[in-house]
């Protein structure tokens, strides 16, 4: 009994930091109100017909409808087309989501492939993926994003895998640095020594201790890929409308801004939002998982 | 320090050349021969044929990526599809508007960013630390074609007191020297406030770290011991140490400072490299395109190179950890 005992506590070891890295995350005001946002912003994603009987897309009677401003059946207003701006508000909720969460997928996927294989086997292979990293991050990511959305023409899923494939660089950064420092840990040495395989490391050393690091990098990146995406949708190089993108939204409201201010400022408020839980969320996370943090 | 600088040098060279490299097989992956959507339906085969010669298109690819390397590094980038120009000179037009934007935006980010950072050290946990967190988070946030849009509203439609576009005003015959200058001081304020206060929110975190890492070093505990007033301390021994590593700061502000410019220069109208971009972009002129990626990969790569060598020669332990002694 005494024996299983004990190796019940060494098998729990690696699980108690993850505890008391949630202990910790759980006693984060920021965090927590971080989760909170991104919680409520999914939940008002999956339930958006349930919060408006408007149609996002449809045009409504137009010479009666349009810009009208907030009032009781349209919180938010009406636009150009006489669409009710609450309705294209909630309903773009489901592309910046959908987008921001698929896209810091393929970084941590692009990211991680690169970034292990550049640490993993080093020397030249090494020294050539991290210059191809350096170059990449030395084009400003907008200016990378442009050439792109130029040269492919557009669908909500390009737009995806192009804020994807111009956003991998740091996590490739950070995945190889962690790889790097894990290789030369005692337990790796010690599973090494015991016999263990290069498949057997990296699979059951490696990647279960980089994976926490990369998730919370990539939580705290969503924000940024969100913003890329309303920036895109901004310079009317985003998904393509009339779906309701919230950066294309301040762009059509940008036309009227004197006269019906509430069709640029909505949106607007909507992707600040957004960002500001997941940066609190990925900062808190980042804070209560650091390696460097808990000892 | 000469073979640092040497290593940086090379260094710096080779990234410009993948830079180069990348964006010519980016430009070749691409669907279909480039220039298609300039052909005009009532070409005949012939003179898709010449066009296709005098672009060099005809040729393997292999020929035509070291002609285009070459023509590259003599500054050659060809003829703009829509400006019907040579790049060089549009860019030779662009980029000292680019430089005068993001040059006030870089200041006013380090001056804000410095002073906020410091601040809140020192007051650490105070109701100012407290909403100087909290207001960095939100500026860092907030979309900033969105703050734009509402600077304008406030300050260029409802106020009507700072201009909302362009560089100057549009009529400025008989203006003195000093109303010029004014005029264009006037124009600066909202697109080089814009672009510098995301970054001035981020760099005020980092120099409070920054700032309260260097006051737990031992030689501020000498300092206190031998009797310095604290506001000595504070000012002479722990910014001295804090303020170094801003230095890199700037470098690695720099990709984020072109790129904002691409959406500030569209909205205030500012005729730098960040418009030229989207116009060529609207107008799938490509070599302009690939001219503006190559050029502002060119300053990035520069600045990081002299921000290099800056704090190298600030704090000569960087300049010797390369295992070279200069």
């Amino acid at each position: 009994m005494s024996m299983n005992g004990d190796e019940r506590s060494i098998a729990a070891a690696p699980r108690s930091l993850w505890s008391q890295g949630w202990a910790r995350f759980r006693r984060s005001r920021f965090g927590m109100a971080g989760a909170l946002i991104v919680l409520s912003l999914y939940l008002v994603a999956v339930i958006a017909p349930l919060l408006t009987p408007y149609d996002p897309i449809a045009q409504g009677d137009v010479p009666r409808m349009r810009y009208v401003p907030p009032c009781r059946e349209h919180p938010l207003g009406t636009d150009k087309f006489g669409r009710d701006v609450f309705a294209r508000v909630v309903y773009g909720s489901r592309i910046s989501l959908t987008i921001g969460l698929l896209a810091a997928a393929i970084t941590v996927l692009l990211g991680s492939i690169v970034g292990a294989a550049a640490g993993y086997f080093g020397g030249a292979a090494d020294a050539i993926l991290m210059r191809i990293v350096d170059a990449l991050l030395s084009i400003p990511r907008l200016f990378l994003l442009l050439t792109c959305v130029a040269l492919f023409s557009g669908s909500i899923w390009l737009i995806v895998i192009l804020l994807g494939a111009t956003g991998w660089m740091a996590t490739a950064r950070l995945v190889r640095a962690q790889v790097l420092s894990l290789r030369n840990l005692d337990y790796v040495k010690a599973a090494e020594a015991l016999g263990a395989g290069g498949r057997g490391v990296i699979w059951r050393h490696l990647i279960p201790n980089t994976l926490g690091v990369i998730i919370v990098a990539a939580t705290l990146r969503i924000g940024g890929i969100i913003l890329a995406e309303a920036s895109l949708g901004f310079l009317g190089l985003g998904v393509p409308p009339p779906a309701p993108s919230w950066g294309q939204m301040v762009f059509e409201g940008r036309e009227a801004l004197m006269s019906a201010w509430w069709l640029s400022t909505f949106p607007g408020i909507a992707i600040a939002v957004t960002v500001i839980g997941f940066n609190l969320l990925g900062d808190a996370l980042k804070d209560a998982f650091d390696p460097r943090q808990i000892a | 320090m000469r073979g640092f600088l040497a290593r940086r040098l090379i260094q710096s060279l080779v990234l410009l050349f993948i830079v180069l490299t990348i964006t010519f097989f980016l430009l070749r992956l691409a669907p279909g021969d480039p220039m298609s959507r300039y052909y005009n339906p009532d070409f005949s085969p012939e003179t898709v044929r010449s066009i296709r010669e005098s672009l060099g298109l005809d040729k393997p690819l292999a020929e035509q990526y070291f002609r285009w390397i070459g023509s590259f590094v003599r500054g050659d980038f060809g003829v703009s599809l829509r400006y019907r120009r040579p790049v060089r000179d549009l860019l030779a037009e662009a980029i000292p508007n680019t430089l005068r934007l993001t040059v006030t935006a870089l200041a006013l980010h380090l001056i804000l960013g410095i002073f906020l950072g410091v601040l809140s050290a020192a007051k650490r946990h105070s109701p100012f630390d407290r909403v100087n967190t909290v207001a960095a988070l939100f500026i860092y946030s907030i979309p900033s074609f969105w703050l734009a849009l509402m600077l304008i509203l406030v300050f260029s439609l409802k106020l009507g007191v700072l201009p909302s576009s362009h560089m100057q005003s549009l009529d400025t015959e008989g203006f003195s020297a000093l109303s010029l200058a004014l005029d264009r001081a006037r124009h600066l304020v909202l697109p080089a406030f814009v672009l510098g206060i995301a970054s001035a929110a981020s760099t005020a975190r980092y120099m409070r770290g920054s700032m309260l890492d260097a006051l737990r070093e031992d030689y501020i505990r000498t300092a206190r011991a031998k009797g310095l007033p604290e506001s000595r301390v504070f000012l002479k021994h722990a910014f001295k140490n804090a303020a170094l590593p801003v230095v890199t700061i700037v470098g690695l502000s720099l990709p984020f400072l072109f790129g904002g410019a691409v959406v500030v220069e569209t909205i205030f109208s500012w005729p730098g490299m960040g418009r030229l971009a989207v116009d060529a972009i609207y107008a799938r002129d490509y070599p302009t395109i690939l001219a503006i990626n190559f050029t502002v990969a060119a300053i990035v790569i520069l600045g990081n190179l002299l921000t290099d060598v800056a704090y190298g020669l600030l704090d000569p332990r960087i300049a010797f950890a390369g295992g070279k002694k200069g």
